[in-house]
């Protein structure tokens, strides 16, 4: 591996939230990505964490509206358009569906760790080939 | 998937069970104490002798969503089927922030806001949110879970009170400033430093004494510990030990009496969970560690301080995403094990939890619940019914001795204040949220509908609740219109005379009062906190 793959996690909402965040990062660190806490963060400041730190991958923890993270994904495929983005967090049914159709993957509550690592590493697997 | 099933004969907190009991197992600390009857000390059998009878459990539900009169709407309707007090849900992206609504992060998620709790920037939204409400006669929670915003909920709560003519010296209800949530549970983008919530909380404290004898002003919630990864015996010690905190600092003050600060301390909140006895032998520990606490560090010797009185919020974090119905059973037996613990007053959390905040449907079910628990089953007619159980007395012993021993282990690292400020209990937090998935995922932790039993195609979906979308804009317009309609010189001269307060030592409640008079917005205040105190610098979280 040329390098270990890079993840920025980053909350769109100012909800504080994080133990599902931090058990996902937990998990992703322990795979063997290089994980990067954002924090809060707001579009703008993704899409420059995610160009800073030049990551292979972008996860999205929800704790508010869905529209912000539809705003955000557009930022970021206008910054990074091959860039893979997944989400987890509180999402209704209907936002995964409206995810789902913008190309993202979403983890709702209840995902399994198992799963969330699965799917960070065949979203990687384009940006860091083995 | 095929998985070994390693059978797990330990509670949720790790405490080993036996395959039974017996009064071998019941330890002499217990048998001491075992013939005191309920009401009497050291209250772990209950804090009141005739328990329900006198006094139901309040039926208390968190509500808020959108717009003030949306909030004020949901209350209205939990009122009208039945709550029994309700809790006013604050915005979090404005109130826990301390932000008005144009600030550069808020507007930056605008369609987030409203979604939590009802934007109040100024007196004329907390007014619009409890119109028609009749708080002089219904036990009111204000808002304000979160630290730094506690005194700006008072005191709007207050002045919407004082304004209808009613005294705050008749004014029941109660406030929660919690530092499990503020620092621990939700930790916010900016928060003043622990030092300065502490500060906050005892002029807080200290000012109710002394004005509001009806009002409970801070409640300690080791819910917000216990949703964030503490097990059942830390939740409790490290609620004990925030206690010590908030007790200390009102008496190296020295304004004030103990016994009455011990009554303004004296309501804390817990979780209970899918552990079903070790809840109901958490709350019964609890109401023991409190009496001896106040007895042997203070000296207090008041019956009615020596008494803990307890809420109960049934965990959010039990309540899956998938198969919602489910919840329904998971909020029932949550509520069983909180008032078989004989908790004072209860929230049972809604079954779409996990997907939104509650629906009117979901809100109007967890009333229903509490409602069938205290009519139709008889449970509430004798008080500790679990009482002289083996299992439960042995589970309430070992309940109290970890819980102890988790305190001393707080006081090692220097205090509650400094284990949050130095991450020390996020990092217990964490072990136990990463080994909780752990289980489940290797199958010795079983949930029905999300490990297994799953059901991909139910139809029983739910979508939650949507809310509404124009709560942004209407926080907006009212935003600009405080500041075109109230007195300029008026609002400027009381935040001169907050800040002088808060860079003082005079109470800060006071001015406070007169700030949200004045129409001072939330954002000013927060202004003037974060130039004075900066900000808390949050430990590694993750």
């Amino acid at each position: 591996m040329s390098h270990a793959p890079r993840i920025l996690l980053a909350k769109t909402s100012l909800d504080g939230h994080w133990r599902g965040l931090s058990v996902v990062a937990r998990a992703l660190r322990d795979a063997g990505f290089h994980v990067i806490m954002g924090g809060m963060l707001t579009g703008a400041e993704i899409v420059r964490g995610a160009v800073d730190e030049d990551v292979d991958l972008v996860g999205l923890n929800v704790g508010g509206h869905v529209e912000v993270v539809i705003r955000v994904i557009g930022e970021l495929r206008a910054a990074r358009p091959e860039l893979p983005i997944f989400a987890g967090g509180v999402l209704p049914p209907s936002s995964c569906k409206r995810l789902a159709a913008l190309g993202v993957e979403t983890y709702p509550p209840g995902s399994s760790l198992e799963d969330i690592v699965a799917a960070a590493r065949r979203l990687t697997a384009a940006s860091t080939p083995t | 998937m095929s998985r070994p099933p390693p059978p797990s004969f330990a509670s949720r907190s790790g405490i080993p069970l036996k395959a039974a009991y017996g009064p071998g197992d019941v330890p002499e600390s217990i048998r001491r104490v075992a013939g005191a009857l309920p009401g009497e000390a050291p209250y772990y059998r209950g804090s009141f002798p005739q328990g329900y009878r006198t006094k139901p459990w309040r039926i208390f539900q968190l509500s808020g969503f959108g717009k003030p009169e949306d909030e004020n709407e949901r209350i209205k309707f939990l009122l009208h089927h039945g709550e029994t007090g309700f809790l006013m849900e604050h915005d979090r992206n404005t109130a826990d922030h301390l932000y008005n609504v144009d600030h550069p992060d808020v507007v930056a998620r605008r369609e987030d806001v409203g979604q939590t709790g009802a934007v109040m920037q100024s007196v004329r939204e907390v007014a619009i949110c409890l119109d028609g409400i009749p708080i002089e006669s219904t036990y009111g929670h204000a808002g304000g879970a979160v630290v730094q915003h506690a005194p700006f909920a008072l005191a709007a709560y207050w002045t919407v009170a004082r304004r209808r003519g009613i005294p705050l010296e008749q004014l029941g209800g109660t406030g929660q400033s919690d530092f499990f949530l503020t620092y621990l549970g939700c930790v916010t983008k900016q928060q003043i430093p622990t030092a300065a919530g502490l500060r906050l909380n005892a002029d807080i404290i200290e000012f109710c004494a002394r004005h509001a004898p009806k009002w409970v002003p801070v409640s300690i919630a080791g819910y917000n510990g216990g949703d964030s990864g503490l097990n059942a015996w830390q939740e409790l010690g490290a609620v004990i030990a925030n206690a010590i905190e908030y007790l200390d600092e009102v008496k190296r003050r020295g304004n004030l009496d103990m016994t009455a600060a011990a009554h303004k301390v004296g309501g804390v909140n817990f979780r209970t969970t899918m552990d079903f006895f070790e809840d109901v032998a958490k709350l019964r520990a609890a109401r023991k560690l409190w009496h001896d606490l106040l007895r042997e560090r203070y000296g207090i010797t008041d019956e009615r301080a020596l008494k803990l009185r307890i809420h109960i919020v049934t965990a959010g974090s039990m309540m899956t995403y998938s198969q919602p119905f489910n919840n329904i059973v998971r909020g029932t037996m949550m509520a069983l094990s909180a008032v078989l613990g004989g908790t004072q007053s209860l929230g049972v959390s809604g079954y779409d939890e996990a997907i939104s905040v509650p629906s009117e449907h979901a809100h109007q079910m967890s009333v229903r619940i509490q409602q069938i628990l205290q009519h139709e089953t008889n449970i509430g007619k004798v008080t500790d019914p679990l009482g002289g159980s083996y299992f439960v007395e042995a589970l309430t012993a070992e309940m109290a001795d970890r819980a102890t021993a988790f305190a001393a282990d707080i006081a090692a690292q220097g205090g509650f204040l400094a284990t949050l400020d130095s991450g020390w209990l996020h990092a217990r937090a964490r072990d136990n949220q990463v080994a909780w998935q752990q289980a489940e995922e290797d199958g010795r932790q079983l949930v029905v509908g999300v490990t297994d039993f799953r059901d991909d195609a139910s139809q029983f979906e739910v979508d939650g609740f949507p809310g509404v979308n124009d709560s942004y804009d209407v926080a907006l317009s009212r935003l600009e219109a405080v500041r075109r309609e109230r007195h300029e010189t008026g609002a400027k001269t009381a935040l001169k005379a907050l800040e002088a307060a808060i860079r003082g030592t005079d109470n800060v409640m006071p001015r406070m009062l007169d700030a949200l008079e004045a129409e001072v917005t939330l954002g000013e205040v927060g202004d003037l906190f974060r130039s004075v105190w900066g900000d808390w610098q949050t430990p590694e979280l993750a």
